[in-house]
């Protein structure tokens, strides 16, 4: 057994086609092709990109009572969604911060399809199991299957040149046999579609979705263009924006926690934080001034005291605006469209606080 | 791509010597490993530079670079165009994607760069580098 970074079954096909790789949670991944990231951001923004995402955790949680199982741990309502539906939810410590965000698909009352952040898989499997109930088993199944994110405008006319079956709405999925699932889910504000593959089929999905998407102008994308896309539409990113020292209060996700729900892990410290006010507020940045925004960077108020009012938890350039952009935990005193400034190392750069996204994207507009 | 007729640093700079200035810019090894670059930032005109220190920096979407004064000297020029056109230092990062001008202290200094040859066998042995 190898004790070097976890691949995914696509890794030789990324080595054959000269991918520049980096290691995320523990799994060494493409992080951009010699086509560069900028080139690879624009082809998701205005044709089909198709990336490599199999590092993302899969966790089936099956047996009667499932999803009354899971809907007393995670946050979000389950009885918002019915069978064939997604939804995105947090699994929070008791204390409420956020241990991962992850997708639940619901595919029977029994039967459950959880998508964790790779760092956050065998965590997120632990807590579950904390308080499982007879007959229900959490199985963690991280490496049995690859995940394919096709994202773009022209993403549903390659899943269908690829004779590929494709769900209609926002946050619904099919299943194609084999355990093979077609979700129209993404992280990058496009239309777009992910698909879950058993890892022995991985290398022959991709090989068609990229020969029936060459007329389309299918780019291979690596983590490096998933980062911008997703900081353009303000997504949270585990690990930086959101981590169990951040609640969902905090980071603005109130939306997807399911505040009449009798229990969910968390409950009680959310409410309380609710009713007295959250102490900070993740929100959006244009640095105006020139520059590029960084993790941990300090926001400080644009007059001559320069106050520090939060940090910087991602920053990026963004291919769309040509401008730095980030996210950032700011005192909750701070508004949208007020000027503040990014201490850049030592400089101070003017910025105004948005709120995303940044870009005129919505993953929930339907195919041309 | 190693021009034969420029010097070189082992921190990936090029440099151009003219009788009394010197031209500098990043490798192309080196804009090869940032991946796209997004923004550039340069010391003043008329700022003094320290050899080996750090002077500017470079950005690629997902971490920041600096760039090191290949010798000390006063900045005489420095390529504007990179402000709206980062991207040059990509494309012709021997041409267009010069960064600066600089008026050398001591010429001497020069003596001490790497040659073609020598930047060549430093590369080379330094596969995977990324400092710029």
């Amino acid at each position: 057994m190898s004790s070097g970074p976890r691949r995914s079954p696509l890794h030789s096909w990324h080595v054959a086609h000269k991918a520049a790789f980096a290691e995320f949670a523990g799994w060494e991944m493409p992080r951009e092709y010699p086509t560069g990231v900028l080139a690879e951001h624009q082809a998701v923004r205005t044709a089909v990109g198709i990336f490599d995402v199999s590092h993302l955790g899969k966790i089936i949680v099956r047996g009667p009572g499932a999803r009354e199982f899971a809907n007393r741990c995670l946050t979000n309502d389950l009885d918002r969604i019915g069978p064939g539906r997604a939804q995105y939810t947090l699994c929070c410590r008791d204390d409420g911060g956020i241990v991962d965000d992850l997708i639940v698909y619901l595919r029977s009352d029994d039967d459950l399809l959880l998508i964790p952040n790779a760092a956050n898989a065998a965590t997120v499997a632990e807590i579950l199991g904390r308080d499982v109930p007879d007959g229900v088993q959490i199985a963690d199944r991280h490496a049995d299957f690859a995940v394919l994110a096709v994202q773009g405008p022209a993403s549903a006319a390659v899943l269908d040149a690829a004779g590929l079956p494709r769900p209609h709405q926002y946050m619904s999925f099919l299943e194609a046999g084999d355990g093979f699932t077609v979700c129209r889910t993404g992280y990058t504000g496009e239309l777009g579609y992910e698909l879950v593959v058993p890892s022995e089929q991985a290398e022959k999905i991709w090989q068609r979705l990229i020969e029936a998407g060459e007329r389309f102008g299918i780019t291979p994308c690596g983590l490096g263009a998933r980062d911008t896309l997703r900081t353009e539409m303000g997504y949270p990113l585990h690990g930086q924006d959101i981590s169990p020292e951040v609640t969902p209060n905090q980071a603005r996700l109130g939306w997807a926690v399911g505040w009449r729900k009798p229990a969910f892990r968390g409950r009680d410290a959310l409410l309380a934080e609710r009713e007295r006010g959250p102490s900070r507020l993740l929100r959006g940045l244009r640095v105006t001034g020139g520059g590029i925004p960084r993790p941990g960077m300090a926001v400080v108020r644009a007059d001559d005291a320069g106050e520090v009012i939060g940090r910087v938890t991602s920053g990026t350039f963004s291919p769309t605006l040509r401008m730095g952009i980030g996210l950032a935990l700011l005192d909750p005193s701070v508004a949208a469209g007020d000027s503040v400034a990014v201490d850049i190392r030592g400089r101070r750069v003017p910025a105004v606080v948005v709120d995303p996204p940044f870009v005129d994207a919505d993953p929930r507009r339907d195919p041309a | 791509m190693i021009p034969e007729d420029l010097r070189y640093t082992a921190e990936h700079e090029w440099v151009k010597v003219d009788e009394e200035r010197v031209r500098v810019g990043i490798t192309d090894y080196a804009q090869r490993s940032l991946g796209d670059i997004v923004y550039v930032t340069l010391p003043e005109v008329g700022s003094d530079v320290v050899a080996g220190q750090p002077c500017g920096e470079v950005e690629s979407t997902k971490s920041v670079s600096d760039v090191y004064a290949p010798v000390s000297g006063e900045v005489v020029a420095r390529n504007e165009n990179l402000t709206s056109r980062p991207e040059l230092v990509n494309t012709d990062p021997y041409g267009e994607g010069w960064m600066l001008e600089i008026r050398p202290n001591d010429s001497a200094e020069l003596g001490g760069l790497l040659d073609a040859e020598g930047y060549r066998r430093l590369v080379g042995n330094d596969e995977g580098s990324s400092d710029a």
